[in-house]
């Protein structure tokens, strides 16, 4: 019965390859949502945890589910909410569209390099995660305050007669964002530039395309898989984002993140504030699910 | 009360920060503001008891209060602001009684701080007061004369007159991004109750901070304080503490610029930080060692000189160092500190409701 | 396939070459990929550059292209400065070895891409797609992607889409490499056909003799950046001017000795085996040269059957290789030197061990100094 038993093992190993993943997202990503989920339905208490258990007993022993949706309703009757998402998801497009025009030159230049050249300016890229992000946003104010070094050196150059003022606004906010977010453009990016037949190029080139032809009709199309990962990358974490509109932003900054804030700690409203969490996720999952059928679809003959 | 260095820091301290290494014999997890104890004080108390210290920084109330609402916070010893703060978190149960008769120095605390106390804290039973400051303006005094001769330098005006505000737009505004520290001074100019919890008195002072907005570079809870030294900016509300601190800094830097900080005649916000034991504490014995270590006189009033508040201990200002003690902000007259009030704590539904006022005043929305 | 006078332009003094590519060179690196080339192709030829890979046919054909500009050196089309001009403007096109069919556009939108740039009618356009479609037999594929084509289908997408653009001169780099032995031989002859049909002069890229000798007009031999030979396939076989050559095309016995003149004329006095040619061997004169025969013009044949020849040894068969339409055998002289003979696969057979008798005419050898 050996066979039997290496039958066994084998579908025992496909179950535990198959198994690790869902796992590793059912304990990492589906559980701490669904408790953030059982939060949402919640209200706030003067308590430790500060809100109210969903399921009590009644005082004649019956079990009592409670669940709040007013939390629901009131982050759709204020427009505060909305207003914030809409703010935070305009930045995290305004985001992935600047990543976009300088990761793909960056990618490109990158992988157009030498093989020996690539390694050393991907490193580089990626330098920057050596530092704390935190402090690499206050370096941000150190340039753009109204003494920095930018205003300093238009000053000193006569350019301008006074500081601009390009901090605590949203175009510090964009700057932040763009600068914290390029490595996650350039790397996917680059991944698919550097396995592109280039001979495509030349071919094109061949053909009788221009430079700015060929990189319509050839070169971006081929990099469009890249271009949807790196957006992704950048869209998903620049909506949530909370340090750089912290820092740099103004006090009319408004954002997801920081409504986020004021619901957790300001308000002490953990089920509002859960409530804000799980509408971003549905508002983030949507498109994304619409983007993932839209590519396995194209990637179909 | 300290408050927000930077609202971020706390933010991403709750999210990312473990609690502190599990139970062991002869250590201490003490949770403090930055900056907020003199440097030897920690040596000295491990020197004299052995207990080994691990010591954790926050910069605003409200990390605190995260931390503490999500339970098992690992800490011993807490200071939080007295007023909403520890005084809802009483309520809460979040910490527990101090056993006094291991509190050999508890005679020193100042007799009067603790009847006042007894509001939140019925009994005294949980808290001990550590520092008290003032929630007051600062201003660079050379740019302020230079734009309006005649300003109300002591006055309220300065602040929450939008006329006059406005002069001092273009030289730097800066508000703490805190409401419950300006929607108060903004109810007591209008002559209303400061500690008002009315939705029609919010609604008010929300309509006078709309006009103020205008004038206001930025809200800003931490960084007022290298801005006014710099002079960048050349009005701040804000901390005493932190005036005082930005007011010794640009003394230090010796850049001509003069800060001067101010209690507002109209009167202002004293706010009490105490220390407090967590219910979950692991090491309740060793935090009442360190309270009453910090309960003398003499260790206290190194902290008093170090960040320009008074503490709560009757018998510290004779060792408080000769230019602290003489400061007026740090320990008022008789006269000012009768006009100097506290703020009680609201229900959800007004927090609720001067958050979203505040969102409306800095946004527009 | 040896081609008529009329057919042979370049024999013809007062024809006009249609490419003139004058003292090109290129490095790469300081190493000389190009080595001061210089080669005259004439319209409608279907001409090889043949050799080993590194040397430097590839980087030649890609300089035509326009991919590498040389360090030095001229390349005229009919009078025009190609390489005054970038990629997209030179009227000349290239089949890429590994086809770079672009694997997002279907295969008429592939052969269509050059077109575009072209500013055709949009029905005009689709005329000439449809036709290259026929030309190379497609038509019913014209909506399939790349990937769903067999090998032989991609190569013959390449072949439609360079020659739609009607180039003056399409470039082929190892066209036939990625295909498999069988299809290669029926690609040739299609190639060859396409090329009569369109009249377009042809330039392949080649280390495979027997492609370039079966489909070419002439062929170029490079060594190490430098054209070594330039002839028509025959001449190159029958007359290698080097032992380079020789050797790299076919097969070929090297018999080294001093070029010496004796009573029955010239004669290479080769100590394995003194032989008569019929050479003029007077420029070569106490030269040490070595004449090359290759194994076909060797007869081979038992002892007891006696026949004349310019130049006849006895020998021992010492191997026999079964070729199918020929055989190939290693024959061993006195000396023990190893003779390459190929016999016909008719008649007598001779079996290892056997002593034969071997001989070839005055005329069947080339002498060569280099």
């Amino acid at each position: 019965m050996r066979g039997l038993s290496e039958e066994r093992k084998r579908a025992l190993g496909r179950f535990l390859v198959i198994a690790i993943p869902f796992l590793w997202l059912g304990a990492l990503f589906l559980a701490p949502f669904l408790i953030v989920a059982k939060i949402s339905l919640s209200s706030a208490a003067v308590a430790i945890p500060p809100y109210e258990p969903l399921i009590s007993w009644a005082d004649d022993g019956a079990l009592v589910l409670t669940l709040h949706v007013g939390n629901y309703k009131l982050i759709f009757s204020d427009p505060i909410y909305l207003i914030a998402y809409a703010s935070s998801l305009r930045n995290a497009a305004v985001t992935v569209i600047f990543t976009l025009l300088l990761g793909f030159p960056l990618a490109y230049f990158i992988a157009t390099r030498d093989q020996k050249w690539r390694a050393p300016l991907l490193l580089l890229v990626m330098l920057p995660f050596w530092t704390s992000f935190l402090i690499r946003v206050y370096a941000w104010i150190g340039i753009l305050k109204p003494n920095g070094v930018i205003n300093g050196a238009l000053l000193w150059l006569g350019v301008i007669e006074k500081p601009l003022v390009i901090l605590n606004n949203n175009f510090a906010v964009i700057v932040g964002m763009v600068y914290g977010y390029l490595p996650f453009m350039v790397l996917p990016l680059y991944a698919h530039l550097e396995k592109m037949d280039w001979s495509l190029l030349e071919a094109a080139s061949d053909l009788g395309a221009k430079p700015f032809r060929v990189f319509r009709k050839v070169t971006l199309p081929l990099a469009a898989p890249g271009i949807v990962a790196g957006s992704l990358l950048v869209f998903i974490p620049a909506v949530g984002e909370y340090i750089v509109p912290a820092l740099l932003g103004g006090p009319d900054t408004l954002t997801i993140g920081a409504t986020l804030w004021n619901e957790f700690f300001s308000n002490r409203d953990w089920p509002v504030a859960s409530t804000v969490a799980v509408a971003l996720v549905a508002l983030l999952v949507g498109p994304l699910l619409a983007l993932q059928h839209h590519r396995t679809k194209g990637a179909r003959p | 009360m300290k408050k927000s260095r930077t609202l971020l820091a706390g933010a991403v301290a709750v999210m990312i920060s473990a609690a502190p290494a599990p139970a062991a014999d002869a250590v201490l997890n003490i949770y403090n503001w930055n900056d907020y104890i003199a440097p030897d004080t920690v040596p000295a108390f491990e020197k004299a008891t052995g207990i080994k210290v691990s010591y954790d920084l926050y910069d605003a109330n409200e990390t605190l209060e995260g931390k503490l609402s999500a339970g098992n916070s690992g800490y011993d010893i807490v200071v939080p602001t007295l007023v909403p703060f520890a005084a809802r978190q009483i309520k809460a149960g979040f910490y527990q009684p101090l056993d006094k008769s291991k509190l050999s120095n508890y005679g020193h605390l100042d007799k009067g701080l603790l009847a006042r106390m007894e509001a939140q804290d019925p009994g005294n039973d949980h808290l001990v007061p550590w520092l008290s400051a003032i929630v007051v303006m600062g201003y660079n005094v050379d740019k302020i004369k230079q734009i309006m001769p005649d300003a109300p330098l002591d006055s309220l005006r300065m602040v929450f007159d939008p006329k006059v505000v406005a002069k001092f737009k273009e030289c730097g505004v800066s508000i703490m991004d805190s409401p419950t520290e300006v929607f108060p001074p903004a109810l007591l100019w209008l002559g209303l109750n400061p500690d008002s919890k009315k939705p029609e008195d919010l609604k008010k002072a929300a309509d006078l901070l709309k006009e103020i907005r205008s004038s206001v570079r930025r809200f800003d809870s931490s960084e007022y304080i290298n801005a006014l030294a710099a002079g960048d900016i050349c009005l701040a509300w804000g901390y005493s503490s932190d005036l005082e601190v930005a007011k010794h800094r640009a003394m230090e830097a010796g850049k001509g610029v003069n800060i001067s900080v101010v209690i507002p005649k109209e009167g202002a916000e004293r706010y009490i930080d105490v220390l407090a034991v967590p219910k979950d504490a692991p090491h309740p014995e060793a935090a009442l060692k360190f309270i009453n270590f910090v309960m003398q006189p003499e260790e206290v009033a190194k902290t008093s000189s170090k960040v320009y508040a008074m503490s709560g201990n009757a018998d510290a200002k004779p060792f408080v160092s000769p230019e602290a003690a003489a400061d007026p902000v740090i320990f008022p007259s008789p006269e000012v500190e009768k006009t100097l009030y506290t703020i009680t704590g609201a229900d959800p539904a007004a927090d609720r409701l001067r958050t979203r006022l505040w969102t409306e005043i800095k946004t527009g929305h | 396939m040896i081609p008529a006078p009329q057919d042979s332009p370049w024999a013809d003094a007062a024809a006009t070459p249609q490419l003139r590519i004058r003292n090109v060179v290129k490095t790469f690196e300081g190493f000389a990929a190009v080595d001061d080339v210089s080669l005259d192709i004439y319209r409608g030829e279907f001409f090889s550059l043949l050799g080993a890979s590194g040397c430097g046919k590839t980087t030649l054909l890609r300089m035509l292209a326009g991919f590498e500009f040389p360090d030095r050196g001229a390349v005229e089309l009919d009078g025009l400065d190609l390489l005054k001009l970038q990629p997209y403007e030179r009227p000349v096109n290239m089949m890429f070895q590994s086809y770079a069919l672009f694997p997002h556009m279907s295969v008429a939108q592939n052969i269509g891409f050059g077109l575009r740039s072209e500013g055709l009618s949009r029905d005009h356009l689709e005329e000439r797609v449809v036709n290259a479609l026929k030309l190379v037999q497609l038509s019913e594929f014209a909506h399939r992607k790349p990937n769903q084509l067999s090998g032989g289908q991609k190569q013959r997408v390449a072949l439609a889409r360079a020659l739609v653009k009607r180039p003056k001169i399409l470039l082929l780099d190892e066209p036939l490499s990625a295909l498999d032995k069988k299809l290669r031989e029926a690609t040739q002859f299609e190639l060859i056909n396409i090329q009569k049909q369109v009249g377009v002069t042809f330039i392949m890229v080649t280390h495979d003799q027997e492609e370039a000798m079966a489909m070419s007009t002439r062929i170029a031999v490079m060594d190490k950046g430098r054209v070594v030979q330039v002839g028509a396939p025959h001449e190159i076989y029958e007359y290698p001017h080097s032992r380079f050559v020789a050797t790299f095309i076919g097969s070929i016995n090297l018999f080294e000795g001093m070029a010496a003149h004796g009573p029955d004329g010239w004669r290479v006095d080769c100590a394995h085996w003194p032989l008569r040619t019929a050479q003029d061997l007077a420029a070569l004169d106490h030269h040490q040269v070595a004449l090359g025969v290759r194994p076909e013009k060797i007869r081979i044949a038992p002892l007891d059957e006696n026949f004349a020849a310019d130049n006849v040894c006895e020998g021992v068969v010492r191997e026999v290789a079964y070729l199918g339409e020929s055989m190939l055998y290693r024959v061993a002289l006195p000396s023990g030197f190893l003779v390459r003979v190929a016999a016909p696969n008719l008649g007598a057979r001779f079996s290892s061990g056997q002593p034969v008798r071997i001989g070839f005419g005055a005329d069947a050898g080339v002498a060569l100094d280099k």
